[in-house]
């Protein structure tokens, strides 16, 4: 008997994933009431501070059916989040299903469609579950509709139930038992074990999570990494993946599991290689390793030049347990030596950063992100492309023959009454209108290309704001296309300051250099001397503003012997001034950095 | 030698732009009379009595709240305790609790300076101040003070106030000069948090004067007070010469004092080490029904270096400057080579003055003392 069921819980944000996997850990038992808190797979701090999960998660399960069989689940939490779209597809090839969960009071959204494109792309077993029927506001009935017109599924194939009292549950895990198929057990081939996950551990460095697709993985093997070649490691230790992790000797076909390698830091196991057998090598790895690709590059900097190396030591730790977050160094006139940081996204680029602070207590600066541009550079006559993921190395207007810019495909799914601002909002953000598609409740997905970099910002803020929050928005990195775009820089006291550069759309320039000017203007601090903020295109300059000189800085009163309050005072200041940059004879507050990013409504 | 501050805590009313501790309750005056001797009785025979008093300051609050009997209470309390050897007793008041015969009680008491909390003479700005008096008021309590006694005394004036006028200030200040004020305390608007006005500002609804504008201010303060023969000798303080405060100067040289009452703060040299410095609780119901002990908060010992920095800042606010010499001598206190780079530098740009080891600043200086000195103490 195949009593496996291997699976995975796909959704758009916030449809309750995260809860529904906790009824299930509840109801087999894999977990005691005092284990219990809400969402126990997102364990990372951050996680449960912002109510979101980050990572996947995986866990095994024991579930005892009312007829007496038991069975294995090994479930796999995915994020919502469109910057995590990656650890979706990397969880949905260790499955057979996947759950695709809809809140009943929100329907389908954007995420939806694209987490069930890709699980159908994998041929998996889609199981459609209305989720959260207890909420008042809750429409199973037209919800549903939506979901069969979206799979094409019967209605009485729909699940219902509420990941928050629990109701529904026990007819989904025996929907689980009997509509996903249990998974190939060719424990004879040659090993093949997908490296779904990894994580890194300070005691035992880094730990893979495997799906063991043919073959069969025993304690103390000699492992062969199959994407990478990299053949120096012992399985010192192989186990389930329960609540704890439970080691065990072997791991065959179709089980989900974790492998800690001989060599405390196995850094080598990349999230998608396959681990095979050094002696008995498949020959083929699993197909469909990519590399992850950042979207989004900014420059972090140490805000205290000395700490540049443990800044490096803090991103080698968080790329163990995050391949997606890649960095290389770079140094900048105005901010010293630091990293060429890319990210998935905006969300991504803000844990990182959050990580960085809390987890590693580094005091940063970070500059305004951008994405990745091709420029055709010719140089005597000779012409050759350059990747810039840095604005201050874009080359000088005379030396670019052509730009290109990345271009992504969005999908918007907004009620009907909204088409209009989103329309004009993509129109003014360069986008090129694709189509659009009625859906049932008068709902409307609308599709438009828009270049990246005019998505990856505010662009969802923005879409949120404009729609009361109402729409949702997918994203997926289409091509390169060419685009009229110019390097905008920033200069004080006539000084240009790199880390402000910025790279925009020509027509855009103008408003753009007026708006950072203003800006700055606002964010750095009175100087004992004036400060001329001028941004230019090469050697012209489209904006200007003046910070006036310092006039007045002097409290007042030292209040009755409270010398320690103005001590204080000065302490703070004190800070604040070290943690300034400066360049020139200018001090930068951090924040200003980040000014195009502060600009608010209307300033972009 | 040492000083001895005693915070009456009490207002009729609160005053938009104060942070200062107090209450508007009167009732419990007789107990906190009674509670604030007690304080003092605890000093007796100890180390901190054995040091001669040169000055007493009372403040607040509105010490002119308290009676004279009040007064005279506490200050036989202060004599049984300490040794006195006043140089200056000074005492808020306020305009309207002024009459002849209270001043002349207080003078009988022996305080000999009176620091009037006149702030503006416009009618309006006293409203938006919520101060308790009215212009006729303040005019009319500095008129008696010289009959009553009081050759020595000190108002204040505020000014940088939002929407405050050149011409508004002006005025203030030409009322003032009439009476021939050998002190005076100017001090720029500073809105803190938990006020009245800070509260305005946070909510949008107010603006603080423009920095810009403050200067202007500064600038005709010292221009009219100097015609008249008062120079300022401190960020907030003018006096004609010879009149410069001697408590408020004590806190600027790190001499001992005590503080009384609640919210008051002490600071007391341990030994050639450092000195501490301490706090009392703000609150009058602790400060009436806890023990002493449980009162005094933040204690803080303070080390030389700390105490140096602290001396140069406090020394850079006066017109005296401070001298490299005793912040050698007496706390063991070097510049670095990267703070003399910078003195010499801020010299040459004329913010400030170096001269025979004493380095002061210039009134351009004194106007951005805070980022001059923050400047100077991060180049340690
Ligand atoms: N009323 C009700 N609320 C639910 C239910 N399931 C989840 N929620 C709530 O919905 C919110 C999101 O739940 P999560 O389980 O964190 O959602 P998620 O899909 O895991 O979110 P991401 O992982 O960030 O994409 C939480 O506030 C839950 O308490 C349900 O069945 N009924
Ligand atoms: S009278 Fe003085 S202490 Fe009382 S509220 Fe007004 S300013 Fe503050
Ligand atoms: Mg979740």
């Amino acid at each position: 008997m195949n009593n496996i069921r291997n699976f995975c819980i796909i959704a758009h944000i916030d449809h309750g994933k995260s809860t529904l996997a906790d009824r299930l850990l509840e109801k087999t038992g894999t977990i005691t009431e005092r284990e219990m808190q809400a969402q126990v797979l997102d364990d990372m701090d951050l996680e449960r501070e912002r109510g979101i999960t980050i990572k996947s998660h995986a866990i095994r399960m024991d579930y005892k059916r009312p007829n007496g069989e038991t069975y294995i689940f090994n479930l796999i939490d995915t994020p919502g989040h469109v910057d995590f779209a990656y650890e979706v597809s990397r969880a949905l090839k260790a499955c057979e299903g996947a759950l695709l969960i809809v809140d009943a009071a929100q329907g389908i959204e954007a995420q939806t469609i694209s987490n069930l494109y890709q699980a159908i792309d994998q041929n998996l077993e889609i199981v459609p579950v209305l989720n959260k029927i207890d909420l008042p506001g809750a429409d199973p009935e037209g919800i549903s509709q939506q979901i069969v017109d979206l799979i094409g599924c019967e209605p009485d194939e729909i699940l219902k139930v509420s990941g928050k009292t629990g109701e529904g549950v026990e007819e989904l895990m025996e929907a689980i038992v009997e509509r996903i198929p249990g998974p190939k057990r060719e424990a004879e081939k040659p090993l093949r074990a997908l490296i779904f996950d990894s994580i890194f551990n300070t005691y035992r460095g880094s730990i893979a999570y495997v799906r063991v697709m043919e073959g069969t993985l025993r304690k103390g093997d000699s492992i062969y990494f199959m994407e990478t070649q990299i053949d120096e490691y012992d399985a010192e230790e192989i186990g389930y993946l329960k609540l704890k992790k439970e080691p065990t000797d072997k791991l065959e076909a179709g089980e989900v599991g974790y492998v800690i390698g001989s060599v405390k830091s196995l850094q080598d196991a990349r999230v998608g290689d396959t681990i095979t057998h050094s002696k008995n090598r498949a020959t083929e790895p699993i197909p469909g390793y990519k590399e992850v690709k950042p979207m989004v590059f900014s420059g972090i900097y140490p805000t205290n030049a000395e700490d540049f190396e443990d800044l490096r030591g803090a991103l080698e730790k968080l790329q163990l347990n995050d391949a997606s977050l890649q960095y290389q160094p770079e140094t900048s006139k105005a901010l010293g030596f630091g990293f060429r940081t890319g990210f998935l996204g905006l969300l991504h680029m803000e844990i990182v950063q959050e990580r960085l602070d809390r987890e590693f207590n580094m005091d940063i600066i970070t500059t305004v992100p951008n994405v990745k541009y091709e420029v055709v550079v010719s140089h005597k006559g000779e012409e050759f492309k350059k990747l810039v993921d840095n604005p201050s190395e874009m080359p000088d207007a005379g030396k670019v023959e052509t730009v290109f810019e990345p271009y992504i495909k969005a999908s918007i799914i907004t009620p009907a009454d909204y088409i209009g601002p989103i329309m004009k909002l993509c129109q003014d953000r360069r986008g090129v209108y694709i189509n659009q598609l009625f859906m049932q409740n008068n709902r409307v997905e609308i599709i438009y290309e828009l270049p990246m970099a005019e998505v990856v910002f505010d662009f969802y803020d923005k879409l949120k704001s404009g729609t009361r929050g109402y729409a949702s928005l997918d994203y997926e990195f289409i091509e390169y296309r060419k685009g009229d775009l110019v390097r905008l820089d920033i200069l004080l006291n006539g000084e240009p300051v790199d880390a402000l550069s910025s790279i925009t759309h020509r027509d855009k320039a103008y408003e753009q250099g007026r708006k950072i000017c203003g800006k700055l203007k606002e964010l750095i601090p009175r100087q004992q001397y004036e400060v001329a903020v001028q941004a230019a295109i090469g050697s012209r300059v489209i904006a200007r503003d003046t910070i006036r000189a310092l006039k007045k800085d002097v409290t007042a009163k030292c209040y009755g012997g409270d010398i320690t309050r103005k001590r204080k005072l000065i302490e703070k200041q004190k800070e604040g001034k070290k943690r300034m940059k400066q360049v020139g004879s200018v001090d930068i507050p951090q924040e200003a950095f980040l000014a195009v990013l502060s600009m608010d409504e209307d300033d972009r | 030698m040492s000083g001895i501050y005693l915070h009456i805590p009490f207002c009729k009313q609160a005053c938009s732009y104060c942070d200062f501790y107090f209450v508007t309750r009167q009732e419990i005056r007789k107990d906190f009379v009674n509670r604030i001797c007690e304080e003092i009785d605890r000093y007796a025979a100890t180390r901190y009595s054995e040091e001669p008093v040169k000055t007493i300051y009372l403040g607040g609050g509105t010490p002119s709240l308290l009676e004279v009997g009040e007064i005279e209470r506490i200050f036989i309390h202060i004599e049984k305790v300490f040794r006195l050897e006043p140089e200056e007793i000074t005492m808020e008041i306020n305009p309207d609790d002024v009459t002849v015969d209270y001043l002349k009680g207080l003078r009988s008491l022996g305080i000999d300076r009176a620091s009037m909390g006149i702030q503006s003479f416009d009618a309006d700005r006293l409203i938006f101040m919520n101060r308790a008096h009215t212009p006729d008021e303040a005019r009319f309590s500095l008129e008696v003070l010289s009959r009553a006694g009081f050759r020595i005394f000190t108002t204040d004036l505020i000014y940088g106030n939002p929407g405050q006028e050149t011409e508004e200030l002006e005025a203030d200040i030409d009322q003032l000069l009439a009476f021939d004020p050998p002190h005076i305390s100017a001090y720029a608007l500073t809105i803190e948090p938990r006020t009245r006005l800070g509260k305005q500002v946070e909510l949008g609804r107010l603006n603080p004067a423009d920095d810009d504008l403050v200067s202007d201010h500064i600038d005709l303060l010292n221009e009219k007070l100097s015609a008249n023969g008062i120079y300022r000798y401190e960020v907030s303080n003018y006096s004609k010469p010879g009149f410069e405060a001697v408590h408020n100067g004590s806190y600027w040289r790190h001499e001992n004092y005590l503080g009384f009452g609640p919210s008051s703060h002490s600071f007391w040299w341990d030994d050639e080490k450092g000195a501490s410095r301490w706090k009392s609780e703000n609150n009058i119901n602790l400060y009436l029904s806890e023990p002493f002990e449980e009162l005094y908060m933040e204690k803080e010992n303070l080390p030389m270096d700390e105490l140096g920095e602290e001396r140069l800042f406090l020394g850079l606010r006066t017109s005296a400057g401070v001298s490299l010499d005793e912040l050698h001598n007496r706390y063991d206190y070097q510049l670095s080579a990267r703070q003399r780079e910078w003195i010499s530098q801020k010299k040459d740009e004329g913010l400030l003055q170096f001269d025979k080891q004493i380095i002061a600043l210039t009134g351009d200086g004194v106007k951005i003392a805070d980022h001059l000195i923050v400047e100077l103490l991060t180049r340690k």
